[in-house]
């Protein structure tokens, strides 16, 4: 039978923004899935070249609509390490608490999405952004915005966490606790997901690290590596943190994985909060910088939602000379055709959403 | 660490029988006079990473291809020779990957005329 | 006063239906095709208003809430909405089975509605083969889906209509399975027989089995959700749909709910004892039975995720089939 090729996208509803696929099916099997990323390529790592090094943070969180502050953050330590500024322990605490909070919302939104992607009628969906929302809200009051936070200062924060931040997060922790087990009996329970997810997309432990995929993904194939355990930053040395990971490398594995994350991420928090040193978590005020760079070269990667992201920054005095940014939806892209071939048309999806893309942060 | 480009591919294989099996990125930094291309590979299990550096005369571009050693290099490669026009030794000529345009610009050099006025597709 | 009138109509639709005066009868048959026509309109409507409204509660959603009362209008401004879009044909798309395709699929769905009873003295026409000629007719609609899809030049359609024929392979023959058990219990092709037949005990209660794989098989035909594979809105946009433009996507909402209503009443014929009930009047039993199992479909709907294609042929070879073949062999020892 001829191969029918199929073109998905760029504007579809499951490719989660701007990505396009070129699929060859066989039937209703997919043969080969070719993806065509590049449509929000905004040149991001040659507009900083052009930018004094604070005037980037609103670019940087540009990259990853959904889990803004986590780029944000990376951004900002990475000039840290390059001007040698040091970040005081409360401030610290402060971001690990926001970055966390981060994460919980972006996997929040991924669990909508895939549910969306498997074909629920937007139950799922409707689930997760609710309470993405209310996170949305914890990180409303801690810096003034829903989405674009801005929030990142050299050595800390723009302004301090309010005084009631504490009590407001962890009876939203309380709350979501209680709702992740809503999500799993929603879904989990549901034999039509169990077949949809287990078995499917397959991604072998050798075949994971040989194509290099970063995050969730990578720890669902069998590999516990987390950036927030094996080079710990921030407090979270100091913290009871487990790094979550699964062995099966299917669809299944890699929502395991996230909803641990999710649950290990509350308790984070909650144990964040209990710790946190008393003191300011100011950064220091634009004005002030010495724009002198202390180490011409600084390389710092961080446990984002989506996966190990890496930035790579060669300093001029004032700005950039060079940034690099290891983008971890990038290469899970890149691995897409690995996961798909021999899969149905329909599954292609399922394991299109379970690699949780942003195409901004693909495409850079 | 240093190393010159006709050693790479056969240092890379022996780093990665030695446990650095997952590349993390490969990038290049233009220093005008050299452009300096980096391999960022890690052993995973051990969590140490290792940073492999080559320096390039501009007029001299190429390296060769490491995506039989390692797959992940495929885009990676890719979007190198987009981005800084290095041209990938060993493998055949593909679409464009992230930009649309030309492919004969190359936007992350810094030569690239940035803010001149752009002249259609 | 409503009600009154209502039951004046019925009365009068029925002693007219029985009278033995030929022209008298036929004239009767088409002021009831007409009120028949305004059933499935009432039916459809509040169908799609309750769905709505179930589904957005599932979600912590309001659904529906500006036009009128709960958003009791919502509907109709879409449907003045999509009426007054542009028609538009592709131009790969096959002109007159586009566009005619539809609107056979909704006058079909329409005719069947027309030949079921809606109680003892409400019927259009008593057939022996009744029930027969409704599982043949029913047997059409995925062809015309095809031809839908098919014809509209789309590559999504095209897949769509593929998967339409796959699925016609899994569920169709247990379908068929289970009511050939009914036809053994209940003596007799005609749906009124059918009925009479569940005068002291539901079909339901004597063939469990035959009316889980009748409902799931009934879920597949009528493509509620987890079977809504033809549209599969996350992956095929929106499959033999994606290129009809708004007036024939009003229509085709239409010929969804229509086949809803068909599907569940149906459903409640066949094993709910139909207008069997005490009290109240036929057709607000039979109605009311069907409203009950959408009901169901539109919670299964908010909370299960699609099946796959393959998957659902398997589900139809390995469970359904032999599942109808047990409850054929039960209904024929229940029968002995």
């Amino acid at each position: 039978m001829p191969l029918t090729r199929i073109n998905i996208g760029p504007v579809h509803p499951s490719t989660h923004g701007v990505c396009r696929l070129v699929v060859d099916l066989d039937g209703d099997t997919v043969v080969k899935v070719e993806p065509h990323c590049g449509f929000l390529h905004r040149g991001v790592e040659k507009l900083v070249e052009n930018r004094m090094f604070m005037q980037c943070p609103p670019y940087m969180e540009k990259l990853d609509y959904v889990a803004p502050m986590s780029v944000d953050e990376l951004y900002v330590s990475t000039v840290e390490k390059a001007l040698g500024v040091e970040v005081k322990e409360p401030a610290a605490y402060a971001r690990l608490i926001l970055l966390e909070l981060q994460r919980l919302a972006s996997h929040l939104f991924w669990f909508g999405a895939t549910c969306n992607d498997l074909g629920q009628m937007f139950t799922g969906f409707m689930w997760g952004f609710r309470d993405r929302d209310i996170v949305l809200k914890l990180l409303e009051e801690a810096t003034g915005q829903r989405m674009f936070y801005v929030n990142m200062r050299l050595g800390g924060l723009v302004r301090e966490l309010p005084p009631d931040f504490a009590e407001h997060a962890l009876s939203t922790m309380e709350y979501l606790e209680k709702r992740i087990p809503a999500y799993r009996n929603l879904v989990e329970k549901n034999p039509i997901f169990n077949e949809r997810m287990k078995g499917v997309g397959k991604l072998s432990r050798s075949d994971a690290i040989d194509l290099g995929v970063a995050g969730p993904v990578l720890r669902a194939s069998g590999v516990p590596y987390d950036v927030r355990k094996d080079v710990p930053y921030y407090a979270y040395s100091a913290l009871n943190f487990r790094a979550k990971s699964a062995s099966e490398g299917d669809n299944f594995a890699r929502y395991m994985v996230r909803m641990m994350e999710m649950q290990e991420s509350i308790r984070l928090v909650k144990e964040a909060l209990r710790k946190m040193p008393e003191g300011s978590a100011m950064g220091m005020p634009i004005k002030l910088i010495i724009p002198k760079a202390k180490n011409r070269i600084a390389m710092v990667s961080r446990e984002n939602p989506r996966g190990e992201e890496m930035m790579y920054l060669v300093a001029d005095p004032e700005k950039a000379y060079r940034l690099s940014i290891r983008a971890p939806t990038f290469i899970n892209l890149a691995a897409l055709n690995r996961m798909a071939e021999g899969c149905r048309m329909a599954d292609l999806f399922a394991i299109f959403s379970t690699l949780d893309l942003v195409m901004a942060d693909v495409d850079r | 660490m240093k190393i010159e480009r006709e050693r790479l591919a056969s240092k890379l294989a022996e780093m990665k029988k030695s446990g650095f099996a997952y590349l993390v990125k490969i990038t290049a930094v233009d220093y005008i006079k050299s452009i300096t291309i980096l391999y960022f590979i890690r052993d995973i299990d051990a969590a140490k990473d290792e940073a492999l550096e080559i320096e390039l005369d501009p007029a001299d571009l190429w390296v060769p291809t490491v995506m039989h050693i390692y797959p992940a290099a495929d885009w990676y490669e890719r979007e190198l020779s987009e981005m800084f026009g290095v041209e990938i030794k060993g493998r055949k000529a593909e679409r464009l990957l992230l930009e649309k345009w030309d492919g004969k610009s190359f936007p992350l050099r810094k030569s690239f005329a940035w803010n001149a006025p752009y002249e259609g597709m | 006063m409503l009600i009154g009138s209502v039951s004046a109509l019925i009365n009068m639709l029925a002693n007219g239906l029985a009278s033995k005066n030929p022209f008298l009868q036929s004239a009767y048959v088409v002021v009831y095709a007409i009120c028949i026509m305004v059933l499935i309109s009432i039916f459809a409507y509040f169908f799609g208003w309750i769905e709505r409204k179930v589904i957005a509660k599932a979600q912590y959603r309001h659904g529906p809430t500006y036009v009128g009362k709960f958003g009791i209008f919502q509907n109709l401004a879409d449907l003045v909405k999509l009426i007054a879009k542009q028609k538009m044909v592709p131009g790969n798309a096959d002109r007159v089975p586009f566009i005619l395709a539809p609107i056979f699929l909704v006058s079909l769905t329409i005719f069947m509605l027309f030949l079921l009873p809606f109680s003892s003295s409400l019927q259009a026409t008593n057939m022996g083969l009744g029930m027969l000629i409704i599982f043949v007719l029913i047997g059409f609609t995925p062809l015309l889906l095809f031809v839908a899809a098919y014809s509209s030049g789309n590559k999504y359609a095209d897949v769509s209509a593929q998967r339409s024929v796959l699925m016609l392979l899994s569920y169709e023959l247990p379908m068929v399975i289970s009511i050939a058990a009914v036809f053994l219990l209940a003596k007799t092709y005609s749906i009124s027989g059918i009925i009479n037949a569940q005068s002291h005990l539901w079909f339901i209660a004597l063939m469990p089995i035959g009316f889980v794989v009748f409902f799931i098989a009934m879920l597949a035909e009528l493509e509620r959700p987890p079977f809504d594979l033809r549209e599969a809105d996350s992956e095929l946009i929106a499959g033999w749909l994606t290129d009809i433009s708004a007036p024939y996507y009003a229509l085709s909402l239409f010929l969804d709910y229509s086949r809803m209503f068909l599907g569940s009443l149906l459903i409640a014929i066949i094993f709910l004892g139909g207008w069997e009930g005490p009290a109240l009047s036929g057709i607000i039993w039979l109605v009311g039975k069907a409203f009950i199992i959408a009901l169901a479909t539109i919670l299964i709907r908010a909370t299960t995720v699609r099946m796959r294609i393959d998957r659902i042929l398997r589900f139809g070879w390995v469970w359904l089939m032999p599942l109808s073949l047990i409850n054929l062999i039960l209904a024929y020892l229940i029968m002995r």
